[in-house]
């Protein structure tokens, strides 16, 4: 009973925060970070976005997306075509955008 | 009109060389910028400008202007359509054209009555994450007078920032006011700061007067 108590206590707890996928995308003119700003703002209008990593070092965009849902590429490549930027590829990882800013860090 | 149109064949022949500008008058689609100038006493401007789209944005403006060779001041009170006419998103930099057109009213000391105004302007700009070069012209006129303000920039960036850096640049600025209201090349050095939303362009001109600009969008 104990044990069921706090299986469900941690998959609640979880469920508010944990991210299923990281979308990476590589995108074209990111040299300013005052001009990226509309990106990051563009992203996390969307509900599924949970969080937002830009890297203007590695011209990457990342998006994590909330638990059980997904940004379409197609949805992606307008929003950033919209804030003024080319994307130029698009990936789901499986690395968590906590890991993404980890190796963004680890290779600066 | 023949300066504004030798200004535009200057420019053109400026933007050939990938001489370009920073500040920009378009934040992002469903932003907004507010932009204030202090210009070595003779310029002072306060913009305000939505973009519904990140190639356009609309918005008012003040521009004051002091002549320094003659006791001549006009306050111009405008709204201005800013159009993004192309941007080249590059592997490590980005370039820009814009052009601006509007109307507003005018007054000052060298006319009677209030004028109808006429605003016209393009900005062209490129920059990577440590260089970057701008040409601005920004021209008013109405029944009652002419002027154009145009301006130079160059820079360059100590270092590369990134997105959550506080970025710093070294900016010589050169700008010339044509309809008698400042003498010949006003030279400026500037730093550039910016983080966030909140941008600072602060230094001195030649005769050790202030050129301050500040920007912010959200």
């Amino acid at each position: 009973m104990r044990n069921s108590v706090m299986s469900v206590m941690l998959l609640v707890s979880s469920a508010g925060t944990a991210s299923a996928a990281t979308i990476e995308m590589d995108v074209n003119g990111l040299v300013c970070a005052f001009c990226a700003q509309g990106i990051e703002k563009t992203l996390r209008a969307f509900p599924a976005t949970a969080d937002v990593v830009v890297s203007l070092e590695k011209k990457l965009v990342a998006v994590a997306t909330r638990d059980g849902q997904d940004i379409g590429d197609e949805e992606l490549r307008k929003a950033l075509t919209n804030a003024g930027y080319t994307v130029k590829a698009i990936r789901r990882e499986d690395e968590s955008l906590d890991d993404v800013r980890a190796r963004l860090k680890s290779k600066q | 009109m023949p300066d504004f149109k030798r200004c535009a064949v200057a420019a053109a022949l400026f933007s050939l060389h990938a001489i370009h500008a920073a500040a920009k008058p378009i934040a992002f689609a469903h932003g907004t910028t507010i932009m204030t100038e202090y210009g070595a006493g003779t310029m002072e401007e306060v913009q305000a400008f939505y973009a519904p789209f990140y190639w356009l944005s609309l918005g008012p403006g003040y521009l004051r202007l002091d002549s320094d060779q003659a006791s001549r001041t006009r306050a111009i009170r405008y709204v201005r359509a800013n159009l993004l006419v192309h941007r080249w998103n590059l592997d490590d930099a980005q370039a820009n054209v814009f052009v601006w057109g509007g109307l507003g009213t005018a007054t000052g000391s060298g006319f009677r009555d209030t004028r109808l105004d006429r605003n016209a302007g393009f900005q062209a700009d490129f920059e990577t994450r440590r260089i970057y070069a701008s040409l601005m012209s920004d021209l008013h006129e109405s029944s009652a007078y002419s002027h154009r303000i145009d301006t130079a920039q160059l820079g360059f960036a100590p270092y590369a920032h990134d997105y959550d850096d506080l970025a710093v640049w070294f900016v010589v600025q050169a700008r010339q006011y044509t309809g008698r209201l400042h003498r010949g090349t006003e030279w400026a050095g500037l730093v550039r700061l910016f983080k966030g939303g909140a941008w600072l362009d602060a230094g001195l001109t030649r005769d050790g007067k202030p050129q301050i600009m500040m920007m912010f969008n959200f």
